[in-house]
This record gives structure tokens, sequence and C-alpha cells, in this order.
């Protein structure tokens, strides 16, 4: 009976969080069908090291494990492929902060559409896609977006700053050749 | 400092991530340095496009049931049982005493009490689960205008949230919640010392007049408006709750 209750207690503190799960294997996988087994992976994974839950925030616990569960079915589904790929150097992004200077045209971003902006997010490299997920749909601080991704938070501010830098990137380039139709 | 050494605080600050006095100094270098501001409004830009016009994606119907019948199965079903009568025991050793551990005892005293209701159980399940897993509240706030829009943001029904502090019924927030295989709203009151977790989700059927029953200690007042059912669920008195359910659902 004990056991009857830890599954309900597993069930009240994971359900809840059921759309996080999915959000975050759905922008990680692509599609609907494969962030289903992503999560339904997660949630057994979960359950079955429930016990190793020290307290805390349980959705950043949970997100973790959704994130293992997408990078082993990468690996089981898509041998080969390269998962996260290669970050650009700092240097390089500096040079390109330095190479223009903010401008009026950065308020462009505010008539971004959703569609536009979904393409241009799935055109991202999954670790940065990923992180702007963590953080700005999720909420989640430097130090839980490192727990979860097991990342040092000096790397996840950078990444962060990157990840945004891109983003920004391909929004003023498909604006200057007016073609953000071609994203 | 200079506008280089600025770059990752201005990011910090975006992201309010950067404590006192730093916050202080950076903020008043921008003030004074306009590429610096122009940064930061664009950082501030990007964050705001991706919060308010990233669409999310919510898991498919079906999803939760399938994730529920999927765990793994580790005691035979006692369905003759209801757990909540159990849990006295956990809840001691989870370090939960007081008040919670009496509402446990009553259970155990009060159980099987008269027929088996299963929507009604669950109700009174949701209800006690909510008061024993420390998970009240998903949003917690007397603010109705914050509550209503995170709980639309996430379901597919809208239930009102009121403003019933000046009738003495305070609201205290609202969280997601999974009653009888229902995904739904729990909207959360309080009446003096005790909770009221008003259950709302989508049920297309007729509007229904309020309906009033009582099982193991607690006062369940459901009925069906608009679109959704509700299950008001407490310990407070049953004339109480029957005038709660009035507030809430009289439209
Ligand atoms: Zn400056």
């Amino acid at each position: 009976m004990a056991l009857d209750d830890r599954k309900r207690r597993f069930e009240v503190l994971a359900l809840p969080h059921l759309d996080a799960a999915f959000n975050l294997a759905r922008w990680l996988a692509g599609n609907t069908t494969d962030a289903e087994d992503v999560v339904q992976d997660a949630y057994l994974r979960a359950y079955r090291y429930f016990s190793s839950f020290q307290g805390g925030d349980f959705r950043v616990w949970l997100l973790g494990i959704v994130r293992n569960c997408f990078i082993d079915w990468v690996r089981e589904n898509r041998s080969g492929r390269m998962l996260f790929q290669a970050e650009p150097n700092a240097a390089e992004v500096e040079t390109v902060w330095t190479a223009t200077p903010p401008d009026p045209e950065a308020l462009l971003l505010e008539t971004l559409d959703s569609q536009t902006l979904e393409r241009m997010m799935a055109h991202l490299p999954l670790e940065y896609r990923e992180i702007l997920l963590l953080r700005e749909v999720e909420d989640l601080s430097y130090k839980e977006i490192a727990t979860i991704t097991t990342t040092p938070i000096g790397t996840v501010m950078s990444r962060l700053s990157r990840a945004r830098l891109a983003l920004r990137k391909l929004w003023l380039g498909a604006e200057t050749k007016e073609a953000s139709h071609v994203l | 400092m200079s506008c280089e050494r600025m770059r990752p605080l201005l990011v910090r600050l975006a992201d309010g991530a950067l404590p006192q006095p730093r916050r202080y100094f950076v903020a008043r270098h921008a003030a004074h340095c306009s590429q610096c501001a122009a940064r930061l409004d664009e950082l501030c830009a990007i964050r705001t496009m991706l919060r308010t016009k990233l669409p999310t994606h919510r898991a498919p119907p079906g999803l939760a049931s399938r994730i529920v019948a999927a765990l793994p199965r580790e005691t035979p079903p006692a369905p003759s049982r209801p757990w909540f009568r159990i849990p006295a025991f956990g809840i001691a050793s989870s370090g939960m005493f007081g008040a919670l551990a009496g509402i446990a005892l009553t259970l155990v005293l009060l159980h099987d009490g008269g027929r088996d209701d299963p929507t009604l159980r669950n109700l009174i399940g949701g209800h006690v689960r909510s008061l024993m897993a420390e998970h009240l509240m998903d949003v917690a706030t007397s603010d109705r205008h914050t509550v209503k829009p995170w709980l639309s943001a996430r379901l597919d029904v809208s239930p009102p949230v009121r403003d019933l502090a000046d009738v003495g019924f305070p609201l205290l927030g609202g969280r997601l919640e999974y009653v009888d295989g229902h995904k739904g709203a729990a909207v959360v009151y309080r009446r003096a010392q005790h909770i009221i977790n008003l259950f709302a989700w989508a049920d297309a059927g007729p509007n229904t007049g309020f309906r009033e029953q009582a099982q193991q200690g607690f006062n369940v007042v459901s009925w069906r408006a608009g679109g959704i059912a509700y299950h008001a669920v407490s310990d407070v008195n049953s004339d109480e709750l029957a005038a709660f359910a009035r507030l809430v659902g009289g439209t």
C-alpha cells in the first residue's frame, strides 16, 4: 500500500508538468510522435528513479530527465547524426556584436509574427533552441538550466547570449533580404 | 567600466540575474551610454518576443492516461479500499504532522460511510492530495487577473475566477489538476481555516443545478454550466459550501 501511495505521489508531482515536458520534447524532437515517445519514456524513467528525487523543484528534475531521454532516443534512432553542434567561438560572436551596432533595426523584432519566429527557432542549433526554451518559456534561472543541461553556469550564460544573437542574426538577415518566406 | 566589460553584465541585467550593487552600476552606465542602452533594449526585446510569441505545444489528449497506465503497478489492485484512508503513516513519516495527520486520521475513522462513488472518491482524493503533497497552488496569488489567464493559457477551459474575499472566501490561487481522468483547473479558496478546492474541467453536457453530496467527512457540491463541470470540495460545513457554490457558479 505504501507503494501505491508512492505511485499517486508521483502522479501528483509529475502530471502537472506534462505540458512543459511535452513542449520541451516537441521542440527538441521536431514532431509530435517522437516527442510523445520521449515524454513517455521520460515519465517511466522518472518513476523508476523517483526515490532519488531529493526535493526541490520537481519540474527541473523532470525536464533534465526529458532531455536525457531525448539524447538517448536520438542515439538509438538516428545513429551517426550529430546531436549538438559545435558552438561558434566567443571571439566570433563578439565580432558580430561589434560589427552590427544596435540601431533602430532592432525594433523590428517587435513586428515578428509567431509563425516566422517558430521557423527561425527551428533553424537554430539544437542547443540554442533548448536554452532559449528553458529560459524564456519555462522561465528557469541560469542555475536551473545548468542543472538540467549538466553544464557549468558560465557556459549557460554565454550560450544563452549566443543563442539570442543567432536568433537576432536570422531575423535581421531575413529582414534585409525581404525573405522571411525563405526561412 | 568599459563597454566591452559591460556586455555579459548587460545580459545578466536583462535576465534579472544581476544582484546589487552591480545592478545599480550597470544600469547607471546604460543610462548614460547610448550603445549599451541600445544593446540592453535589444536583449529585452528578444526576450519579450520569445516570451509572448513563441508557440508552445501542449501534450496531446490521452498522453497523460497512457503514461499513468504504463507506470508499473506495484501492488495488487484494491478497488474496494480507497487509498486515502491509508496514508496516515505515510504522512507521519514524510514529516507532515498536525492538521494534515488529523485529516488522515479522520479519513481512517470515517471510511466507507456510504456507497462507493468513484467520482466522489476521486474528487475527495484530489482534495486531500492537494493538502498532502504540499502542492496546493501552481500560481499562488489572490489576484484573479493573474490566476485566470494563467489557467486559460494552459487549459481548454477558462473557468471563472472570482474575488470573494469580501464575502469571506478569499482566493488563494490555482493549479492544474488531474482528477477522475480529467485534466482541469483547481481554483483554491479559503474559508476561515478550511481550504476549498474548486475543480473545473470541460464537460459539454447541459447546465445543471447544484448537487450536494457528503462522504468521508467532506462535502462536495457539483454543477455544470457553460460547458464546464464544477466540483467544490472542502471540509467546511455543507451550508457554507453550498453558499460558496452559488457565489462562484451564479452567472
Ligand atoms: Zn557602454
